[in-house]
């Protein structure tokens, strides 16, 4: 059974007179535990679908299925829950709350998932281990390079245990080692904590690390193969 | 370790919010991310706050004392006296049985004063010129009043005990009559009857009080000396007839516990009892309007709190749209983050009244020991109005009353303005968050 089920997705909105189609007829299913990644031009509604898949935008058309649970038609409230438990989020960049350090930013979603205060601990500090920020965890964001950060955003989203993790352009405004190392760290708690991960990327380095890549074109998607992993 | 699918979870009322602890930390944390206008903002709202606390303790303080003054000068905290007079005071209206209300009042050994006191109207006369005039017949031991104008004394001296021809006037009198320390008044009061008596009154002394009203009128004596125009009237001396009994508190908060207590013993068809206030309602009045203007003061204090921190609320929101757009994409629920900007306004009022309390406090105490000279423009006999006097030299004076309020007006406008604010957060949608 698909993880993620999108059937008919479609997108429109209004620029002045105009009525735009972000996304046509987008029909998609993904498996527990794949590290796919969407790709296309700018332009081609990859962050569009992402917020669908995420809760974040609302679709014209179509449904959503993730988990079992038709997001399409929750309410407001429900769908912070829903985020708050099925999704992990990485963004191209402004990931973390700048008054809080790194060990805080991972508790952070945890403690809004009503976990115990001392179990949100020892699970950032684990995360942070493993993403390789073990000495920095009491740094804030403004004290951490970019390619730190992006970690400690991975390891938040993470930590509170997601079915699905949402990464939009995550490697955007990293340097090609760092890019690299985001990247192999995701794809090695994807496996070892077998959570989905869906990355939009227009960046070749992260492309190569995908193990399916979804092309996005105009809208539409226009091919959706496996890709053969280096490592 | 993955979150198990659970429909429940989704309309969990406790998920996707922040725990008070977490509220208050990152409240705390977001106000110091720009601590320099945070800083500008306490400041401005201490320093509006010490203008309030000081303008409302100015206008207390020179309240109080124009009531100070107008107690001691006037009929005291509470005056017990016939009913009617205040309506259309005459010189048959009178107590007639002062010796028995006096006994009474005395037997409630209130902490304080009793003054029996006799006003009359009267016609002053010398070879010079005639005069109406006020006689007040009181007790030269105790009264306050006494105590008052003794000082204000510009010749001669105070009636002595036993003297009872003696009279003290005041300066505007002595002038109109031509009359100076030893001179021979004639004192005369209609009667009831239409007929008319007079005594003879010497003046031992002549006062200078500041107020029009005392200087031009008011003519002093001994009980004794204007209870024989009470004779006059049908008084029987032996139950020491009087006009009133005035009585002075030391604790003057006191006010109207005694008021109820003297008027359930005292009060009947012929005898009222009247605290301060009632008897003097042309000063209550000033000081009503004289507050107005204070409030008008206050108001325009309170406008610049509410612009500073709607400034500082507001600014720090609008900066941080696309931290919201994070925190609501991660789950945190609209509620959450309205509570949190909430939460900034709260801890931005609590340190703007201590901070406003410490400038302000200060100030007071300053001044209330130490008071604001107004000689330069009052001169040294203060501000007289309605028929009493401000002290040249203002202490301020601030009541817990007046604390509690002030306080609690402070606090209630500054939180206030962080709802705009904190609504305009909570209307931030993730998706155009993050795109900004």
């Amino acid at each position: 059974m698909a993880l993620l089920t999108l059937k008919g997705i479609g997108k429109r909105y209004r620029q002045g007179e105009l009525e735009v189609n972000a996304l046509s007829d987008i029909d998609l299913e993904v498996k527990e535990g794949e590290f796919a990644a969407l790709v296309g031009p700018s332009g081609s509604g990859k962050t569009t679908l992402l917020n669908i898949i995420g809760g974040l935008d609302a679709s014209s058309e179509g449904t959503t299925h993730l988990n079992g649970i038709d997001i399409s038609g929750l309410k407001e409230a429900q769908l912070s829950n829903f985020r708050l438990f099925q999704l992990g989020f990485v963004f191209q960049s402004y990931n973390l709350v700048p008054v809080l350090s790194a060990l805080e930013n991972v508790e952070l979603v945890m403690v809004l998932q009503g976990r115990h205060k001392n179990e949100s601990r020892q699970r950032a500090q684990h995360y942070l281990e493993l993403v390789g920020l073990k000495n920095v965890m009491q740094r804030r964001p403004s004290a951490l390079s970019g390619g730190q950060q992006q970690r400690v955003a991975v390891a938040r989203a993470l930590a509170a245990g997601p079915r699905l993790v949402l990464a939009d352009e995550p490697t955007a405004n990293l340097d090609s080692e760092n890019a690299t190392a985001l990247l192999d760290i995701m794809h090695t708690l994807s496996h070892e904590e077998k959570t989905t991960f869906i990355f939009s990327t227009h960046d070749p380095r992260v492309m190569d690390r995908a193990e399916r890549i979804i092309t996005l074109q105009d809208g539409k998607i226009v091919s959706d193969e496996l890709h053969e992993h280096e490592h | 370790m993955a979150a198990q699918p659970d429909h429940a979870q989704l309309d969990h009322p406790q998920k996707s919010h922040l725990p008070f602890w977490m509220l208050l930390m990152l409240a705390w944390r977001n106000l110091w991310r720009h601590r320099k206008r945070t800083i500008i903002t306490l400041s401005s709202i201490a320093i509006g706050f010490g203008l309030a606390v000081l303008s409302i303790g100015i206008g207390d303080g020179s309240h109080n004392s124009l009531i100070r003054n107008a107690i001691k000068l006037g009929e005291g905290h509470l005056t017990v006296q016939p009913r009617g007079y205040i309506e259309a005071p005459a010189n048959h209206k009178y107590l007639a049985n002062g010796l028995l209300l006096s006994e009474k009042l005395e037997a409630l050994n209130l902490p304080g004063s009793i003054e029996p006191r006799i006003s009359l109207q009267v016609l002053s006369s010398t070879p010079s010129n005639s005069v109406g005039a006020a006689l007040e017949g009181l007790s030269h031991q105790n009264d306050p009043r006494v105590d008052m104008l003794k000082p204000q004394l510009v010749t001669g001296h105070w009636i002595e005990a036993g003297d009872l021809r003696g009279i003290v006037i005041g300066e505007g009198m002595a002038r109109k009559l031509k009359a100076k320390v030893g001179s021979k008044i004639v004192v005369m009061a209609g009667k009831k009857g239409g007929d008319s008596q007079a005594q003879l009154g010497r003046v031992r002394g002549i006062f200078k009080s500041q107020v029009t009203e005392m200087d031009d009128y008011l003519i002093l004596s001994d009980t004794q000396f204007a209870q024989h125009f009470l004779e006059g009237e049908g008084a029987d001396t032996t139950k020491q007839p009087v006009t009133r009994f005035a009585i002075f508190l030391d604790h003057p908060d006191t006010l109207y516990h005694w008021k109820n207590v003297i008027k359930t013993m005292v009060e009947n068809k012929d005898v009222i009892a009247m605290d301060w206030q009632e008897m003097m309602p042309q000063l209550v009045q000033f000081i009503a309007i004289d507050d107005a203007g204070n409030y008008v003061f206050l108001i325009l204090i309170l406008i610049m709190v509410v612009f500073g921190v709607l400034n500082t609320v507001l600014m720090s929101v609008l900066e941080r749209t696309r931290e919201f757009g994070l925190l609501r994409a991660l789950g945190l629920s609209r509620r959450s983050l309205l509570m949190l900007v909430f939460c900034e306004s709260l801890i931005l009022s609590l340190l703007a009244i201590v901070v406003g309390w410490i400038v302000g406090g200060g100030i007071h105490l300053w001044f209330s020991q130490h008071g604001i000279d107004f000689t330069a423009i009052m001169g040294e006999g203060g501000n007289v109005m309605m028929g009493s006097f401000m002290d040249p030299i203002i202490y301020t004076e601030l009541s817990w009353d007046r604390v509690t309020q002030l306080t609690s007006i402070i606090f209630i406008v500054t939180l206030a303005s962080g709802i705009y604010p904190a609504i305009k957060a909570a209307r931030v949608t993730p998706v155009e968050a993050l795109r900004t």
